[in-house]
């Protein structure tokens, strides 16, 4: 059988444009003084349907950085918040890095939510030169605070909550489930040098 | 065998009452979330939230009322979108409680029937013995009752038969035949007893004054019972009943009142009105001996008595509550100690013939 070199180019797209596709937002790691490693996300992150149909939504968007070295037991999380204010229109955002450094900031715009999004979130601090790193993503859809008003309001609305801490009966059928369960959930391998 | 047929059929049951009542909690548990949930609600309170929005435009005055109104939706929202994240989970939740809760309560009330069947076959299986003893005792009192007077009975014949071969003095041969007679009258006796239980009349119901029946009887009856003295402790009260059953009624009691006072060297028993109003109650009491524990829950059974074989069948106080349930009333065990007895005869609302 003869195979001319258009068909295999046919054939290779073919095989190659879903991986295309389907492939995610690939952050770039960033090497700082002190061994530390940054993360940059990329802006197009925000754009994936569920993230932005969420950050808009009113509810406090949480996006939780967890790291892993992959030769040690030594972990590492950040974590940035985003919160879309109907009222005035802007974003309220927050940042607390791996250190508990915490930064709040209120952006006007999406262009500025952008900009503040790709500023590197400081997220591990190594202990030798080189570093591999196992790195999570979770896009959790609400805030601890947030779910708990939800569980307060659905026990009172039962018509059995008291006014202290709602119905045990309500409470311990639906208050153990309203988790903040990711609505996304990213993985990526990094490899960081320190000079 | 039997009870791991019982197990398994509780068990299906158990199975087919849960899956049915699961269907039918999937199909209703989701009910109220989807209206909580429906698009339509979501995209009525987002227009509220834009209608406040607006109107701060056009109308700065009353910015902060707008606010207040715009937060409170925004609120509403915010936890209706943490429901809707979550709805999967509630109803997976709720649904799995309610089937716990009903699993759990199914089979406490398995385990429930299951001890009350048992229960009820013990007693079932204890009121057969019972009713078993009580029928072998009545049958022992029976042949005693018929072999006693029989036995007499044939020893007196054969003891004419010998006198009238011998040819035996007239006043013998007499004698012997009284006491055949008198043998025969014990038998006749013991016969009318069952017949008079048999056949307990219908009671026919006139105006009654307690204490004219109470006083007659006692003025009748005052010295049939040697060692027994009769007393009305005074009152009235007027019910309806059968003069002449109510008597025997009465009859009856103070019979055994009598043999409950024997050991004491005599006694007495006095009638008094425990209630005069509907429904009328007459107290009959004695100074006797009471009746055993043993035989209280069981005193109003035919052939139950406290009384030496020989000296009674035990039909009088069984004969007595019938005829005051005929009233529309009963007869009842109100008290019994070793210092007597007191037998209540209450009187239904029956009207009068």
């Amino acid at each position: 059988m003869e195979v001319t070199a258009t068909r295999v180019s046919a054939l290779l797209v073919a095989l190659l444009l879903p991986a295309f596709a389907f492939a995610q937002p690939r952050p770039s790691f960033v090497a700082q003084p002190g061994r530390t490693v940054a993360v940059s996300l990329p802006s197009s992150l925000l754009d994936e349907r569920e993230v932005k149909k969420q950050i808009s939504s009113g509810l406090t968007t949480t996006f939780l950085l967890s790291a892993q070295a992959r030769e040690s037991d030594r972990r590492g999380a950040a974590r940035v918040e985003v919160r879309f204010d109907l009222w005035d229109e802007v974003w309220l955002v927050r940042r607390i890095e791996f250190d508990g450094k915490e930064e709040r900031q209120r952006l006007a715009s999406r262009d500025a939510l952008d900009k503040w999004w790709r500023v590197p979130v400081r997220l591990f601090a190594a202990n030798a030169d080189r570093v591999a790193l196992r790195v999570t993503l979770s896009v959790l859809p609400f805030s601890i605070a947030e779910g708990e008003d939800a569980r307060q309001w659905i026990a009172k609305s039962g018509g059995l909550g008291t006014p202290g801490g709602g119905s045990p009966l309500v409470t311990a059928l639906i208050g153990t489930t309203l988790d903040a369960k990711p609505i996304r959930a990213y993985h990526w391998n990094a490899e960081v040098a320190f000079r | 065998m039997n009870r791991a047929r019982s197990l398994a059929a509780t068990l299906v049951a158990i199975a087919g009452a849960t899956l049915l009542f699961w269907l039918l909690v999937h199909q209703i548990s989701g009910l109220w979330l989807d209206v909580a949930l429906r698009p339509e609600v979501r995209e009525a309170l987002e227009q509220s939230l834009n209608d406040q929005k607006r109107l701060r435009a056009f109308d700065d005055e009353h910015r902060d009322a707008y606010r207040r109104r715009f937060e409170n939706t925004n609120l509403l929202l915010r936890r209706l979108e943490v429901i809707r994240l979550n709805r999967a989970e509630m109803q997976q939740r709720f649904e799995l409680t309610l089937l716990a809760l009903f699993v759990a309560g199914a089979a406490v009330a398995a385990t429930w029937i299951s001890l009350r069947a048992r229960k009820a076959q013990a007693r079932e299986r204890r009121e057969y013995l019972d009713r078993v003893a009580t029928l072998q005792e009545t049958a022992r009192r029976q042949a005693h009752e018929i072999k006693g007077p029989l036995t007499a009975a044939r020893l007196e014949l054969e003891r004419l038969g010998d006198g009238v071969r011998r040819g035996a003095p007239q006043n013998d041969v007499l004698a012997a035949g009284e006491s055949i007679a008198e043998e025969l009258e014990r038998l006749a006796r013991f016969t009318r007893g069952f017949a008079s239980f048999a056949a307990i009349g219908t009671p026919v119901l006139r105006p009654l004054s307690l204490r004219a029946v109470v006083e007659e009887f006692c003025a009748t009856f005052g010295n049939a019972w040697p060692g027994l003295t009769l007393q009305w402790s005074g009152g009235d009260a007027r019910v309806c009943a059968d003069g002449d059953l109510l008597r025997q009624v009465l009859v009856n009691l103070c019979t055994n009142s009598a043999r409950a006072v024997e050991g004491n060297g005599g006694g007495a028993v006095t009638f008094a009105i425990a209630r005069a109003n509907a429904p009328v109650a007459l107290d009959v009491s004695d100074s006797g001996a009471g009746i055993p524990e043993s035989l209280r829950a069981r005193i109003f059974d035919p052939y139950v008595t406290t009384r030496r074989m020989g000296e009674g069948m035990g039909l009088g106080l069984s004969i007595s509550r019938k005829i005051m349930l005929d009233h529309g009333g009963d007869l009842q065990l109100v008290a019994t100690s070793a210092a007597g007895t007191t037998f209540r005869l209450v009187f239904g609302d029956a009207e009068c013939s």
